[in-house]
């Protein structure tokens, strides 16, 4: 049984009464405000790190997002140690990208039993809230990844800079409430130049919510 | 004329920004008539505008005949949904199924993939 299908239901539910308001127009594709590129990740030793990141598509409206979107396996059937990536048109998914080295990401640690639950719908709703501009302070956002550990998933939310923590936490707030993470579950921001300097303890966050 | 208290507090004015613009050479104006120096006025929000969609409706719109299409680039085989058979060519509705998924019922609004003819038939044209 497909989790997926599962948890699509009961979304369903909760939305329902918004849904019946709501008069769709087929005919046309809806503009996005940014251009989104799907990047995939697959570990192979032979080549660098870079190399293994694959740029798939790129979309500028809903339908085509669709179309990638119900035509690409969603991450929870994707193998151990792959990643997907969304990042803005043009923002490689990675550190050292310009518009990524002074920022950092929201870091949301899944535990095992959570890639069959929680997994392709957080995912879901993090590009949702990405590509349908969702936050506030959605000029800061750079992208989001996911990964693919056996040791338990991650998801991290991408942001153009870490010091500006107003920005920073309006986002973490927002995806939080957006995922319907309990408020007993704390998710913490980490800076990617941390990251990268201090590699093992990665225990310091730098904002929480 | 009375506006309830709720409605007023809700509602609380709000000063509309304005925003001048010194144009000093005829290169300064805009191409198109419609559209006024310094950005097109009416799409301007405070702020700066924005397309916004609400989560909602980017659900619905999975629905559209548009979204189910191929994606108009090629797919890794390892990433195509129900891969692990050959690779495909899609024709028509004959969309690659998922796995173990059951058959959707026709009130399943939103995730109706795998459209049957049926359901092509109901869009009010």
């Amino acid at each position: 049984m497909s989790t997926n299908s599962l948890d699509i239901e009961s979304d369903k539910n909760d939305y329902k009464d918004d849904n019946e308001n709501i008069s769709m127009d087929y005919s046309i594709k809806h503009p996005l405000q940014n251009c989104w590129t799907l990047w995939y990740y697959e570990n192979d030793r032979n080549q660098s790190w870079e190399k293994n990141q694959r740029e798939i598509a790129s979309f500028e409206t809903i339908e085509d997002f669709w179309s990638l979107y119900n035509h690409i396996k969603p991450a929870s059937d994707l193998k151990q140690g792959t990643d997907y990536s969304l990042f803005k048109k043009g923002i490689r998914p990675m550190w050292e990208d310009d518009a990524n080295k002074r920022g950092g990401r929201w870091l949301i640690s899944l535990e095992k039993k959570q890639r069959n639950n929680d997994l392709d719908r957080y995912w879901l709703d993090i590009i949702l809230c990405l590509i349908g501009e969702a936050f506030d302070n959605s000029e800061d956002i750079c992208g989001a990844v996911v990964n693919i550990r056996y040791k338990g998933d991650k998801i991290g939310v991408w942001t153009a800079d870490a010091t500006k923590g107003a920005a920073v936490m309006e986002i973490g707030k927002k995806l939080k409430d957006r995922l319907h993470i309990p408020p007993r579950v704390t998710i913490g921001y980490e800076i990617h130049k941390d990251t990268m300097d201090k590699t093992g303890s990665s225990s310091r966050y730098s904002y929480n919510v | 004329m009375s506006v309830s208290p709720i409605a007023r507090q809700i509602a609380s004015p709000q000063a509309i920004p304005i925003r001048k613009v010194l144009v000093t050479d005829a290169s300064e104006l805009p191409n198109y008539y419609s559209q006024t120096p310094g950005g097109t006025l009416y799409s301007t929000t405070p702020g700066g505008t924005k397309i916004v969609y609400e989560r909602n409706f980017l659900l619905n719109l999975r629905n559209s005949p548009i979204s189910n299409t191929p994606p108009r680039c090629e797919i890794p085989e390892v990433l195509q949904r129900g891969a692990g058979s050959p690779p495909k060519k899609v024709h028509n509705n004959q969309l690659p199924k998922r796995n173990k998924i059951p058959p959707r019922s026709r009130n399943d609004s939103y995730n109706s993939r795998n459209n049957t003819e049926d359901e092509q038939f109901q869009i009010d044209l």
